[in-house]
């Protein structure tokens, strides 16, 4: 099972996530964003890793949307393979339409606007661990394949835009409705609380990752290849564990369940 | 009474160029988009009873401008824009933190008490080889400029 992970000018967590998916079983490679697209069609998932493409030139995720390998990843979401899009990944996906993956432009990742008993208490860049529970039914995304519904799962986010916000009024009932949200802020005792610090951008129902319909296609801001090793995790974590560099973390689970995916399509 | 504060770099703007380079060739735009640059617009709603506002609007850039790197044009109560593109605004309809937090760092902390309101917004001046040059811009602004889902355009011719 071959993944490519894709770097845009200005990805900066490419290796870190390859060594993740590596930790799940995984094998793969960084795959360059002007190399030949047709070449995607060699790999069996794929990653748009974390980090600022093209510099959040015009907004973030915007112009690598552009490119020619998002059409060629367009290409391979229709076959079903998986594709998982990690914070500016995440943003690259929403821009190019992939996500929610109904018809066009659907929602936007603005600025984090923390709110508070009524009031904004901070914007913009955030950097922080984090709770998310998960809200599909098992097997529904291919991100979240291993997880049950309700399970949480501990992860840091960095991001300044991961607000996700739609001028839909209808979208966020038809996203519940089809199981497309997969992961919500939520506290650590798996509470559901739409003010800052639970909800950590601001984000419209806590959504912190989201599914196109079929399910092959995830986005999530948050970062699972930093708690993919037990010794990333906070010192406050009783799971964390420096003595066995190998031993998993949390985060691990994404990229198992993206594993278990590609095993169960074949 | 608004004071408009027209800002663009002075130094290659990289944005600019980068939005430039996927509209010509990303985008299908080569034969088309002949030149483009960018500029903030700042739009600053004052008391009607400012003695001098182009002073007023002198003192406000030393703050939201950076003349190290950037110039600008001021005027009041109009924008005018040179001949020879199309410009299209783009700002956010959703809250804009950004210009809330100098509303407040003017008003609450530089002594700028005259200051009603801050609106900010980026000016995208396309140089289009069209017949129909604004019908150009719109289709220009939708593809690329915004995402409908938090930012609004106007062509302001």
């Amino acid at each position: 099972m071959k993944i490519a992970v894709v770097q845009f000018p200005g990805t900066n967590c490419e290796h870190e996530t390859l060594v993740a998916a590596r930790s799940a079983g995984l094998s793969g490679e960084i795959f360059r964003w002007n190399r030949p697209a047709e070449e995607l069609s060699d790999f069996d998932g794929y990653i748009i890793p974390g980090g600022f493409s093209y510099q959040d030139r015009l907004r973030a995720g915007a112009i690598a949307s552009k490119e020619p390998v998002m059409e060629a990843l367009r290409e391979e979401a229709e076959l079903g393979k998986p594709i998982i899009g990690i914070c500016n990944g995440f943003q690259i996906l929403v821009e190019s339409g992939l996500l929610p993956g109904l018809d066009g432009v659907n929602v936007a990742l603005a600025q984090n606007v923390m709110v508070s008993k009524g009031e904004i208490v901070r914007r913009g860049f955030y950097c922080a661990w984090t709770t998310l529970r998960h809200e599909s039914p098992p097997k529904r995304c291919s991100g979240s394949f291993l997880l049950e519904k309700g399970d949480l799962i501990r992860m840091p986010l960095a991001h300044a835009e991961g607000n996700l916000v739609t001028a839909d009024e209808r979208l966020m009932d038809r996203l519940n409705e089809e199981n497309q949200v997969v992961f919500r802020y939520c506290s650590e005792q798996g509470e559901v609380d739409d003010e800052f610090p639970v909800n950590i951008n601001g984000s419209l129902e806590n959504i912190a990752g989201i599914c196109n319909p079929e399910g092959n296609v995830l986005g999530m801001m948050p970062h699972p290849e930093r708690s993919s090793f037990a010794f990333q995790l906070p010192p406050t974590d009783a799971r964390k564990c420096v003595g066995d560099m190998g031993a998993a973390g949390p985060g691990r689970r994404v990229f198992e369940s993206m594993k278990r995916y590609i095993e169960v399509r074949r | 009474m608004k004071i408009n504060l027209r800002v663009w770099l002075k130094i290659p703007d990289a944005e600019a160029a980068t939005v430039k380079n996927t509209l010509r060739r990303r985008m299908g735009y080569e034969a088309v988009l002949a030149d483009l640059g960018k500029e903030r617009l700042w739009s600053i709603e004052v008391d009607d009873d400012v003695r001098d506002p182009m002073d007023l609007a002198r003192r406000l850039a030393r703050e939201l401008v950076n003349e190290n790197k950037e110039s600008y044009i001021a005027t009041v109560d109009t924008i005018e824009f040179e001949e020879g593109y199309v410009p299209v605004k783009v700002g956010l309809h959703i809250e804009d933190g950004e210009a809330v937090s100098a509303l407040n760092r003017l008003r609450n902390r530089l002594g700028f008490d005259m200051v009603r309101g801050v609106e900010r917004s980026v000016v995208w001046k396309l140089a289009l080889k069209s017949e129909r040059p604004e019908k150009a811009a719109e289709e220009i602004a939708e593809r690329l400029l915004i995402n409908p889902h938090k930012d609004f355009y106007e062509i302001m011719t």
